[in-house]
């Protein structure tokens, strides 16, 4: 079987599975509630496959990514309701207004490096928070903004359950193929070479700083991208959604897939959303389940359940996407 | 004038809470070189010991305080254990300085800490726990033009005996010669005979006694003891250690005292939902123009 067939294979078997076999199962259940936890896990597999890539293989231990994410969402919902645009316009705006402030953010933030950077992340989403909490003008403070228009695109209505499933898991694949490709190449060996040893990888010719910039802001614009889906789909955001205790969450659905893993990242954010909700008939245990899964993961799975050289592994060989044979079958290395 | 006066006596007793949170931090980092990010749970838990203990005895308090320090130790005792010891299996130079160590234990607190807030909030309810009114600390003392509360008082006699405590313990015992030295260079210590995976055990148990009584005070300060109490102080400490530079108690202590003030005179012309925005806006400003803290000494890379 060549390696390009099988490539071919696995992607199929994964789109079918996302596109065919969760939409059916989930329409044979037929809780509305179902269809939520579906579209929640798929939003929060897409926010940990954006904090893969600064901290999972850039190495930037970011403990504020909640804000952007939820920068994102309070964009798409004041362009909704205020600007009445619809999905097309605020997914890609809201994108682009959390990488704005994740770029502002990490420009002078740049320097620091292990545990500073990950306290001045911290207080920045601190920061963020705080605004979206009493900036009441804009952002109506507690109480959130509601979208009444529901999903709409290009004058279809997208509101109902499969509908929307299907315009998430549609964004949340192209996003995660982006991301894949970004952190299985050239480029993400770059990042992982200033992860290892940053001045090493300078003297070596890599552009330090500009490449963590970057990194830093393709990561916001895709946990933009998430809180616009959240707010589309929940129909609803407030504060709370966006606090430190979502970052940790991120962190720890990164951490339990394995750090510089995308697949973990993903397996991760599925383990922890779905976890809690599997765990709902024995009392509230949500939030001690992260604590629980979390602390019991780097205490015996240090390398997370997908570790990086497995992942890595299979993103070259199996996916093939970044891995080429030249004519004689020699392996010419991947690009 | 008077109302700047008023806010500067708050300023000057939150700063000291701060202080004493920002000192178990240092004295951690000064050992192991690690964040601790449990500590701000064990500011919650002696609140919560307190409670119990004033609730079930109703004790003056001065035994409630000896049995929050009690309950600090223990507290302090058993994070080591459980988040900070798995994790340093060799204890060569290079792994003490790794970053793989580092990262472990950083996130093991942070599951910890997790953990302990959840379970809290399952044992008591996510709401204000109210404090009986003879216990708290807020009686209304009239000084000149100022109105203070007898806690005001009574937070930094504490917090202040507590610092000459700490320091007596550092300077003149045994176990303080050893903290000192591990902060100092671990390796070296062990050469010289410190057993230095008991002297980490001591700094988690005196750093995290003054957290926990920290957190008695403030609870009986304010009357409202709930399990997410720890998180806001325990990033303002944290941020007046890194003012401080680290590893330099003065520094932290002068640093929370100084954020303690500015966060209640900042009430003056912000409303006072804002006023986390001082800590944080300090926090980014030392980072970026002092990252070796404002009374820091050289130091690697940050």
């Amino acid at each position: 079987m060549s390696d390009r067939f099988r490539a071919r294979l696995i992607a199929i078997g994964f789109l079918a599975l996302v596109f065919v076999a969760a939409p059916a199962a989930l329409t044979a259940f037929g809780k509305s509630y179902y269809w939520q936890v579906a579209d929640l896990a798929l939003i929060f597999a897409l926010l940990a496959g954006s904090m893969h890539l600064v901290t999972g293989v850039a190495g930037l231990l970011q403990l504020g990514h909640a804000a952007f994410y939820g920068v994102g969402a309070y964009a798409a919902a004041l362009l909704a309701t205020k600007a009445g645009l619809s999905l097309a316009f605020t997914l890609p705006l809201a994108g682009l207004s959390a990488a704005t402030i994740a770029v502002l953010v990490a420009l002078p933030t740049m320097r620091l490096v292990s545990i500073y950077f990950a306290v001045a992340t911290l207080a920045i989403g601190q920061m963020l928070y705080l605004i979206m909490l009493n900036w009441v003008e804009v952002t109506k403070g507690p109480n959130g903004i509601m979208l009444f228009s529901g999903m709409k695109f290009a004058g279809l209505d997208l509101s109902r359950p499969l509908p929307t499933y299907l315009v998430v898991a549609a964004t949340v694949c192209v996003s995660l193929f982006v991301l894949h490709r970004l952190s299985h190449s050239y480029y993400g060996n770059a990042l992982r070479a200033l992860r290892e040893d940053d001045q090493c990888a300078d003297a070596m010719g890599v552009d330090t700083v500009r490449l963590k910039i970057e990194a830093f802001g393709v990561s916001g614009f895709f946990a933009g991208v998430a809180g616009a889906l959240w707010a589309h789909t929940a129909g609803f955001i407030s504060p709370p959604d966006f606090s430190f205790q979502t970052s940790i969450l991120i962190l720890a659905m990164v951490v339990v897939g394995g750090l510089g893993s995308l697949p973990g990242a993903v397996l991760g954010a599925f383990i922890l959303i779905l976890l809690p909700e599997a765990l709902r008939p024995f009392g509230d245990f949500r939030n001690i389940a992260v604590g629980v899964v979390l602390f019991a993961s780097i205490l015996f799975v240090p390398k997370g359940l997908i570790g990086e050289v497995s992942a890595l592994d299979f993103a070259r060989r199996q996916l093939a996407g970044a891995w080429r044979r030249d004519g004689a079958g020699a392996e010419i290395g991947w690009r | 004038m008077d109302f700047y006066l008023q806010q500067l006596a708050i300023g000057l007793s939150v700063g000291m809470t701060y202080a004493l949170i920002a000192i178990g931090f240092t004295l951690i980092f000064g050992v192991l070189n690690v964040v601790n990010f449990a500590h701000g749970e064990v500011y919650t838990i002696g609140a919560f010991a307190g409670l119990l203990v004033v609730t079930t005895f109703a004790p003056p308090l001065l035994a409630v305080l000896l049995a929050v320090l009690a309950v600090g130790a223990f507290v302090g005792v058993g994070l080591e254990r459980l988040a900070f010891r798995p994790f340093r299996r060799f204890s060569d130079e290079a792994s003490l300085k790794s970053r793989a160590m580092r990262e472990s234990t950083l996130m093991s607190s942070l599951a910890l800490s997790i953990i302990a807030r959840e379970a809290l909030e399952i044992a008591f309810g996510s709401r204000f726990q109210s404090v009986p009114v003879a216990a708290m600390i807020n009686q209304p003392i009239a000084l000149g033009p100022v109105t203070i509360t007898n806690g005001d008082l009574i937070i930094l006699g504490v917090a202040a005996l507590m610092l000459i405590g700490l320091q007596y313990v550092l300077r003149h015992t045994q176990v303080g010669l050893s903290i000192r030295a591990v902060s100092n260079n671990p390796l070296g210590a062990k050469y010289v005979g410190v057993d230095v995976d008991r002297t980490i055990v001591w700094t988690f148990a005196v750093g995290s006694m003054l957290g926990a009584v920290a957190g008695v005070l403030v609870g009986f300060y304010y009357g409202a003891i709930f399990a997410n109490m720890g998180f806001t102080p325990g990033v303002k400490a944290f941020v007046a250690m890194v003012m401080g530079g680290l590893s330099s108690i003065p520094g932290a202590v002068v640093c929370a005292l100084l954020l303690g003030v500015c966060e209640s005179l900042s009430t003056a012309f912000v409303s006072s939902v804002w006023s986390d925005m001082v800590a944080y806006g300090f926090l980014i400003v030392t980072l970026i123009f002092f990252p070796r803290g404002i009374f820091g000494g050289a130091r690697e890379r940050v």
